[in-house]
């Protein structure tokens, strides 16, 4: 019995197709089905693909499924059932903190117009400075830190008001 | 080695890696360690790798690992004979040192007054100089933007901007043309002034193309020894990500000379201890003193694995007293990856978490020198070098494999690291010919994998939904309703 599996991985999203069957795996992504024989060994997973063995470590938590393998590692979002359903086109985007840190600076004002890449802030991590620019052109419509801020991972920092695209019915 | 006497307990005022480090060489000599360590770091490994531990404060650098009163207190406490500050935080302040001797605890490391003048980047250009030592045209002091525009348009752009009171990259800018200055001079300086309570900055003229190249200095106050280069042209945001030694471009007379001119500054600044003196090697080969570190380099180990040499036991021992050891021959090629908790695919962002799994590789000529452990919070608060893997071979191309395979063996989860970049950037064309500037990173894109593996995705497939059954270990398995799959995609650590 095949089920699916729909990953995200970073902003990509990856869709497969697999089942089990006696130690073996069979695995459909993009058109090509991959055969495997796995084992699990305290926290591993053995993955024999023809005449080679490797080794993957996985492990979970509250960001997703990583996993580990050849020195390449991957922190994987399982999708539910209707995958990631994007707000409407004209919904606020929402600029969260990329990192826990300290807002140095802040240049987006409430009201204004930000063009795509134009500076909204500046975070302080790690004694390194980042740039926080609108992903868009559009409104700012709430600026929710003040410099100074010592501002946690994922907290909302600015929201957006995309533009309507040209030639929008909207 | 003869030392004239040795420490019965030495304290150690950093975290991390380095921590654990000298920790390991205390313990080889006999002598009993102290680390200290912040509220944050309580379960940190180089808090179990001491003897004892003591807190000395909050999380903020400032309240705990740069806190000189705490960490005096500490060494009194315990009854610490000596002060080895590891690099970074105090490692290269003058005043701490000097607190120390105030204290009657010995400082490990150069005196204050060679601290002084090495330190300070335009006094050290001043040594130099006085030594014979040939030095970048640029300007000491740069008040404000408007006098940065006038000495700019002197030397000529591209121009680089630095902070005065320390390294590692911080309050550093390159400035290709008289528009971007004003905006760099600001920020430069607000970064110079929130990492080293300075906000001084020089200006310089930039050598392009140009490779890092330093050389190891081990000095007793009178005399002094260099080790051998390092390279460490590959550098993000001025931050060294690989290093290693021999340097490809360096003829033998060119080594030579900045070995000598090396010497001739530390014996100039009369340098007790370890330290580096920085260059830059022109296209030319014409090389300029860029700066020295008053301490332990991050990088140290490419030296003691060509070298044999313990650079801290020979910190520790010139410190109590003791010899220089003899300039020891170099042999074979070694090179040392930085793994850092960054994302080098989205402007090397500051990763946190908390190590969920971790396996180290092993092996003949494989050295790893890590400061985590499995289960270990990775925060916000400190710099992002989770540990150092260093691989020495006979020639660069098997000390390259060596290293290779070591980071393929390498698995760390919880926290995104720069791993994946490290194995894109040593298999790259120009590490293999060994075509390595200080630009190299910064000219060209690094696209990393374009998707998942198969391996990794038939994993996830067997994490996920993999019936319990012979092919499993019979570990629980209750994937499907396991709560982080409703939590929503921001953890709340």
């Amino acid at each position: 019995m095949s089920r699916r599996l729909s990953l995200r991985w970073g902003a990509k999203h990856v869709e497969t197709e697999v089942s089990f069957r006696n130690g073996r795996v069979t695995l459909t992504r993009d058109g090509r089905t991959v055969d495997a024989a796995y084992r699990r060994d305290a926290g591993r997973v053995m993955i024999t693909l023809g005449a080679e063995t490797r080794r993957a470590v996985t492990a979970k938590d509250s960001r997703g499924l990583w996993v580990s393998s050849r020195g390449r590692t991957w922190l994987l979002v399982p999708e539910g059932r209707e995958g990631m359903t994007r707000g409407a086109a004209d919904a606020p985007d929402e600029i969260r903190a990329p990192m826990t840190g300290t807002v140095v600076s802040v240049t987006a004002a409430a009201g204004s117009h930000a063009k795509e890449g134009e500076l909204l802030l500046t975070i302080e991590a790690m004694k390194m400075e980042f740039k926080l620019t609108a992903p868009e052109d559009g409104e700012v419509l709430e600026v929710a830190c003040a410099e100074g801020d010592r501002v946690e991972l994922g907290q909302l920092l600015v929201r957006l008001k995309p533009a309507a695209p040209a030639g929008s019915a909207a | 080695m003869t030392a004239a006497r040795t420490f019965r307990k030495v304290l150690v005022a950093n975290r991390a890696e380095i921590a654990v480090r000298v920790c390991r060489t205390l313990r080889e000599m006999g002598i009993a360690s102290v680390a200290v360590y912040s509220e944050a770091d309580r379960g940190a490994l180089h808090v179990r790798s001491a003897d004892e531990a003591v807190c000395i404060g909050a999380p903020a650098p400032a309240d705990s690992y740069l806190n000189v009163a705490a960490i005096l207190e500490a060494a009194r406490a315990t009854g610490a004979e000596a002060i080895h500050p590891g690099y970074g935080f105090l490692s290269q302040s003058a005043a701490f040192a000097r607190a120390c001797g105030k204290a009657g605890v010995v400082f490990v490391g150069p005196s204050p007054a060679s601290m002084e003048i090495l330190g300070d980047k335009a006094s050290s250009r001043r040594a130099a100089r006085k030594a014979g030592v040939p030095t970048i045209p640029g300007v000491e002091g740069v008040a404000s933007a408007e006098v940065a525009q006038k000495e700019a348009k002197v030397i000529g752009y591209p121009v680089l901007l630095k902070a005065v009171g320390g390294g590692g990259g911080r309050g550093m800018r390159r400035v290709d043309s008289p528009d971007e200055l004003a905006a760099a001079f600001e920020s430069a300086r607000r970064e110079a002034a929130a990492a080293f309570g300075d906000d001084r900055l020089f200006l310089e003229k930039l050598v392009h193309p140009a490779r890092h190249v330093e050389i190891q200095i081990l000095g007793d106050g009178k005399d002094a020894i260099a080790i051998g280069e390092r390279e460490c042209s590959l550098q993000r945001r001025y931050q060294k990500i690989l290093e290693e030694s021999p340097c490809t471009a360096l003829s033998e007379a060119t080594r030579s000379a900045m070995e000598s001119a090396a010497v001739a500054l530390a014996r100039e600044a009369r340098y007790a201890g370890a330290g580096t003196v920085e260059f830059l090697l022109g296209p030319d080969g014409a090389f300029y003193f860029l700066e020295v570190n008053t301490r332990l380099q991050v990088e140290h180990p490419v030296t003691e694995m060509r070298s044999g040499l313990d650079l801290v036991r020979a910190q520790i021992e010139v410190a109590a007293g003791g010899a220089l050891p003899k300039k020891p021959a170099l042999r074979g090629h070694a090179i040392e990856a930085r793994l850092n908790a960054e994302d080098p695919y989205q402007g090397y962002l500051p990763q946190t978490g908390r190590v969920l799994a971790l396996a180290w590789p092993t092996g003949d000529g494989v050295r790893v020198d890590a400061g985590i452990r499995a289960d270990q919070i990775v925060h916000a608060h400190y710099d992002s070098l989770l540990a150092k893997v260093i691989a020495h071979g006979r020639d660069r191309e098997e000390a390259r494999r060596k290293l290779l395979a070591a980071l393929e063996e390498l698995a760390l989860l919880g926290v995104m690291t720069n791993q994946a970049f490290l194995l894109e950037l040593l298999d790259d064309h120009s590490f293999r010919t060994g075509e390595t500037f200080t630009h190299t990173l910064e000219s060209r894109e690094w696209p990393g994998p374009a998707t998942v593996s198969d391996e990794a995705l038939i994993a996830a497939a067997v994490a996920l939904h993999a019936p319990a059954g012979a092919a499993q270990d019979g570990r629980d398995d209750d994937d499907h309703f396991s709560p982080w799959l409703r939590l929503g995609t921001w953890g709340r650590a």
